[in-house]
């Protein structure tokens, strides 16, 4: 009877689709990259989310590039170097570069985007880590001159940032760079579809050897659980992961290549010792004694995570048996607590983002848990992202599961919340006088050696005083097909050595 | 029946009215804004000049009624506003994701009432026999899968099992390749369908039980009518009523868009634009989307009312 | 037991022998009705149980050494990834998940049948009203909704049932009118209206008996599907909130795991699955027995 011709045709229907779809689609020679969260935004100079700067890192180019050790690399400079006294940064451009649009580029450019960069009207974000720049001159096309108002010794490492990117005078002169996209990186936007897809195509006369594609098709599957079906099933190349949990799933997975690297943001307890009890020293040491940050990372991340210090570039970073009480100690804890009268312990409302990052609420169900131990309750509280943020910058919390950005140099990591008049030292909720001292050396120290030393002792202050409790720095994972090879993953996540990838189908 | 329809349309305006304004303040009273939602943390590097920059160019430095005039304003002339972070206007975007929800919408209801409705005559039918139960066990399936766990099942299966994934962010319309539009559809429409295919059989079933007992039915079998046709003609007719019912909800819940079915399988759709409109904090998108909304299900209700008058001659909307 | 349309219905008047059992002995003379009635008390039971937090094992403890394991004699559903136990957290989980659901849909489903049976009955202006204010919490965006009670109510359980419940009404509100409007105009509805009767009369003797199926499967259709929202609000983050569990949210925040622990979503899912079927069947059991003129001959 008719049900069973439905049921007939709904089959074929069925049968259909799923051969249909085993003629799989071949991306020729443009490398296929999956990803879940989108750019925000086109324009380098404002935009700061992560998922923007992965884009814009194809397109548009800084002064200076770092390796995937982190060391300075030329990019569209090619040499610098500071006066005797710091207050000059001289650089020489490179030269024979093209803009997208055929111009060139030259000192012209540099200066009008620096300008742009800090000017009050573009709102970018990153203006305060240029604020040294009093003014530019350009002796000739292809040398420019920073005039600085103070010694800084980040200034380099922060031009290497893509906030820094050059654009074409005319653009910033003519167009909105917020909608006109024209850079010098080996990759040209063709088109950008939000939330769906982006189009890039090869950059013939970039200055660089590559690239060995003829462009990238980014496309945003926004579960990342269907990005390892994609991988799986062959019909992505590339894909960028950050679910610690979806990627232990690829480990043993013959299929594809998985790639670690060691995130320079980090996982953080922070807590707000302007609040009582947390005022109490013993008290948030105790909470740093009473914490197993080698559970914490199994339990929430499955081991995918790096036990560190406040800061997690490598070459600042010290040994966890010199920082104060990475071992967990529930004794001394204990101890602690009683030292400041609390063993009767109190209750500790600890607030998250939802899903910012996915582990935020599994760190702190492990907290929860060990804290029990020396009597303190630990009360959840998970917000919706922008709530979050809007609470955070405030400060209007006692205790906060964070994922913070890290940085390539100590003091841009941390100038905004361990000085005074910092401007997150409301978030911060600790200042004293080492502390400010120490991040104020750091600032204008130009020998190497010293400036480990300050931001060692930092680092230790840190510890013992535990403002916050650092926990672990997460990775950042690339994965793609064997037929991709020429990837190395840098470790600040940058895709910017895309150039130097080709595929083989 | 015309001053039904004239009173029908006011209370429509009363509707939007209400809603627009409900959801205009109720996205503003819900903390946080475009620029936290855009920047994040970063947002506290900005100072007081940036930010009052970043609100000229946001339009949030205007008092709340001149925002909501200046949108209404606006709307009569065809004009929902910009989406700063899609950068394109509201009414174009929302236009363009409009499709997609609506196939899959389309799709997924009638994968629902295929298998639906025969289930639930045939268990009728042959009630207390084991196709009886089987068709009841089924239903049961259908309403205790949360849809995103049947999506991921599906994708697994579909990715490990045959090596093929047609849902891998690559969107295509209908108009540009049907084939492959409809197997980025099909598995999407399963996931949703499956769940409201159990409804409507559990409908199906339980209004056809009445009906087949009702004095009207004994007559048509008194007057030798076949099986078949005492079940078309008159008994799937009048047990229809509470399926158009379901039909009618499910469909507007569909065209609200089904967020999590269109993040799973990383589709288009109108439910991500609102969410993430939502979560972004885009007023005049998550405006736009709502007076979308608002317009499906007065449209869908109006139709259902209608389908209820056609199907049941008992009811009148004359009064 | 077979149909058999051409037995004529037992009539009004004919005089029983013998009184009319108990409304639980006749169910469970209902083959569907008993398995119904008996997973649904199974359930409700070890949801008071976990409630009371008599499990094996404190629902928050975590064992941190055992953890992501299977079935074992130790842990009879396995562990999860902080080692804490599944099947403790199955029985709370069934007390939290349970909560919201009978609470709006108790709630829902007298507050939307009411309007509903007023608004078909009564028609006219009330009507048009009634119902377009139903459509505005209708086509209300549920997400945005959800959100703005969460914010205001905090996160929990006060706010996931109220942001269940403001959806549901208006489905019941629907489904309820319609049949009432097919039969204000019935003949014995016109009959009794001769005869004098008020019209509340009229509602609660005549026309809502004859709704009452309808209404019963939407009951438990709406029990079914308050499960499953309260996963979906789970999976957004605006449904119970963690470490509290609930089936919901073990199934949403597991689904990563799953390929690790199948037992993670195989447990909370039966445990959906069967209570789903306990209602259902509970409820076809009852309209059974209830409804004279469907009883099995």
């Amino acid at each position: 009877m008719f049900t069973k011709k439905l049921f007939a045709l709904a089959i074929l229907i069925l049968v259909l689709s799923l051969g249909g779809a085993a003629l799989a689609q071949d991306g020729g020679n443009t490398l296929i990259l999956a990803r879940a969260v989108d750019a925000t935004g086109l324009d380098p100079h404002t935009q700061t989310a992560f998922s923007s700067l992965r884009l814009l890192e194809l397109i548009y180019e800084p002064l200076v590039t770092l390796d995937s050790d982190l060391s300075l690399q030329p990019g569209l400079a090619t040499a610098w170097a500071f006066s005797e006294d710091g207050m000059t940064l001289t650089m020489n451009l490179r030269e024979g570069v093209k803009f997208h649009d055929g111009s060139d580029f030259t000192a012209e450019d540099v200066i009008a985007s620096f300008n742009r960069l800090l000017a009050e009207e573009t709102a970018s974000a990153a203006r305060t880590n240029y604020l040294s720049i009093v003014s530019m001159d350009a002796p000739d096309d292809y040398t420019v001159v920073f005039n600085l108002n103070t010694a800084d010794v980040p200034l380099l490492a922060a031009m290497a940032s893509f906030n820094a990117a050059i654009l074409s005078a005319d653009v910033i002169a003519n167009e909105d760079p917020a909608l006109v996209t024209v850079g010098t990186g080996p990759f040209k936007l063709d088109s950008w579809t939000p939330e769906e897809t982006t189009l890039l195509s090869a950059n013939a006369d970039w200055w660089g050897e590559g690239p060995f594609v003829d462009g990238i098709e980014i496309r945003i599957i926004p579960d990342e659980t269907s990005i390892l079906a994609a991988l799986r099933a062959g019909t992505v190349d590339f894909a960028l992961l950050n679910d610690p949990l979806v990627a232990t799933l690829l480990i043993d997975d013959q299929s594809v290549v998985l790639h670690r690297v060691p995130s320079l943001s980090y996982n953080v307890l922070q807590l707000r010792a302007a609040i009582e009890p947390l005022d109490k020293l013993e008290v948030r040491q105790a909470i740093s004694c009473a914490v197993n940050r080698q559970e914490i990372v199994d339990s929430a991340a499955l081991g995918e995570g790096r036990i560190v210090g406040p800061l997690t570039m490598a070459s600042f970073a010290l040994p966890t048996d010199e920082l104060f009480c990475y071992e967990q100690d529930v004794e001394r804890a204990r101890e602690l607590m009683a030292a400041a009268g609390m063993s009767e312990g109190f209750t500790l409302p600890v607030m998250l983002a939802n899903a910012e990052p996915p582990v935020a609420a599994s760190i702190a169900q492990v907290i929860a848990s060990q804290l029990a131990e020396i009597n303190i309750t630990v009360e959840i509280e998970a917000l919706e992202f922008s709530v979050y943020v809007d609470r955070w910058l405030v400060g209007d919390f006692t205790a906060a599961v964070a994922l913070n950005g890290g940085r390539t140099d100590p003091y841009t990591m941390y100038s905004r919340y361990w000085q005074v008049d910092a401007r997150f030292q409301p978030t911060a909720g600790y200042l004293d006088d080492t502390l400010d001292s120490l991040m104020k050396a750091g600032q204008v120290e130009t020998d190497f050696e010293a400036r480990y030393q300050i931001f060692a002792d930092f680092q230790r202050h840190l510890a013992e005083t535990s403002p916050w409790v650092w926990l672990y720095a997460p990775y950042g994972y690339t994965a793609h097909l064997p037929s991709v090879s020429g990837w190395e993953p840098s470790a600040n996540d940058s895709l910017y050595y895309l150039y130097n990838v080709s595929i083989n189908r | 029946m015309r001053q039904y329809l004239a009173r029908r349309f006011f209370a429509s305006l009363f509707t939007m009215f209400g809603i627009t304004i409900l959801v205009f303040a109720a996205i503003r009273l819900v903390p946080g804004d475009q620029i936290t939602a855009q920047l994040g943390t970063e947002a506290g590097m900005l100072s007081d000049e940036q930010r009052a920059a970043m609100e000229r160019y946001y339009g949030l430095d205007r008092p709340p009624v001149e925002q909501y005039f200046t949108w209404l304003g606006g709307v009569f002339q065809g004009n929902l506003g910009y989406s700063i972070r899609q950068g394109r206007e509201v009414l174009p975007l929302i236009l363009d994701r409009f499709p997609v929800t609506i196939e899959l919408s389309i799709l997924a209801i009638l994968i629902a009432l295929l298998i639906g409705i025969p289930i639930g005559i045939l268990s009728a039918l042959r009630r207390n026999t084991w196709i009886d139960l089987v068709g009841r066990v089924f239903s049961m399936l259908g309403l205790s899968v949360p849809n995103f766990l049947l999506g991921t099942l599906i994708i697994y299966v579909l990715s490990v099992y045959f090596g093929i994934l047609p849902n891998s962010g690559n969107y295509v319309d209908l108009f540009q390749d049907p084939v492959l539009n409809l197997q980025q559809l099909i598995f999407p429409a399963i996931t949703m369908g499956f769940s409201f295919a159990s409804s409507v059989m559990r409908m199906t079933r339980s209004a056809m039980l009445e009906v087949l007992n009702e004095g009207y039915v004994r007559t048509a079998r008194a007057k030798g009518l076949t099986e078949r046709a005492v079940i078309l003609r008159h008994a799937l007719r009048n047990s229809l009523i509470p399926v158009v019912t379901l039909i009618g909800v499910e469909f507007g819940y569909l065209l609200g868009g089904a967020f999590i079915t269109e993040q799973i399988f990383s589709l288009p759709g109108i439910g991500r634009l609102a969410i993430n409109a939502i979560t972004q904090r885009e007023y005049a998108l998550v405006q736009g989307v709502a007076l979308l909304i608002v317009i499906n299900f007065i449209l869908i209700n109006f139709i259902v009312d209608m389908v209820y008058g056609w199907i049941d001659p008992r009811i009148s909307y004359d009064s | 037991m077979t149909a058999n349309a051409n037995r004529l219905p037992k009539t009004l008047d004919a005089a029983p022998e013998s009184r009319t059992p108990p409304l639980l002995l006749r169910l469970l003379r209902d083959r569907s009705g008993t398995v119904g009635l008996v997973l649904v008390v199974f359930f409700v039971t070890i949801s008071i149980l976990g409630w009371l937090e008599i499990t094996p094992y404190p629902i928050l403890e975590q064992h941190p050494i055992d953890r992501l394991q299977g079935p074992s004699a130790a842990y009879w559903f396995g562990t999860d990834q902080f080692g804490r136990d599944t099947f403790s957290r199955i029985m709370k989980g069934g007390a939290n998940s349970l909560q919201v659901g009978i609470l709006a849909v108790s709630i829902s489903a007298t507050i939307g049948t009411i309007i509903g049976i007023l608004a078909g009955y009564l028609g006219g202006i009330f009507d048009t009203i009634m119902m377009r204010l139903m459509d505005i919490l209708f086509a209300f965006p549920s997400l945005l909704l959800a959100l703005l009670v969460v914010t205001i109510l905090g996160p929990g359980l006060s706010g996931t049932v109220l942001a269940i419940t403001v959806v549901y009404t208006p489905i019941f509100a629907r489904v309820a009118r319609g049949p009432v409007l097919a039969l204000k105009n019935a003949e014995f509805v016109t009959a009794a209206r001769c005869l004098g009767a008020e019209d509340w009369r009229i509602v609660l003797h005549h026309i809502f008996p004859n709704m009452r199926t309808v209404l019963m499967v939407q009951v438990t259709l709406a029990l079914s599907w308050s499960l499953i929202t309260e996963a979906g609000l789970s999976f957004l983050g605006l449904g119970t909130q963690h470490p509290e569990p609930s089936w919901g949210l073990m199934l949403s925040a597991n689904r990563g795991l799953a390929e690790i622990s199948p037992a993670l979503i195989l447990f909370p899912g039966l445990a959906i699955m069967l209570t789903v079927l306990g209602f259902n069947l509970l409820g076809d059991g009852l309209r059974d027995v209830l409804d004279p003129y469907l009883k099995n001959e």
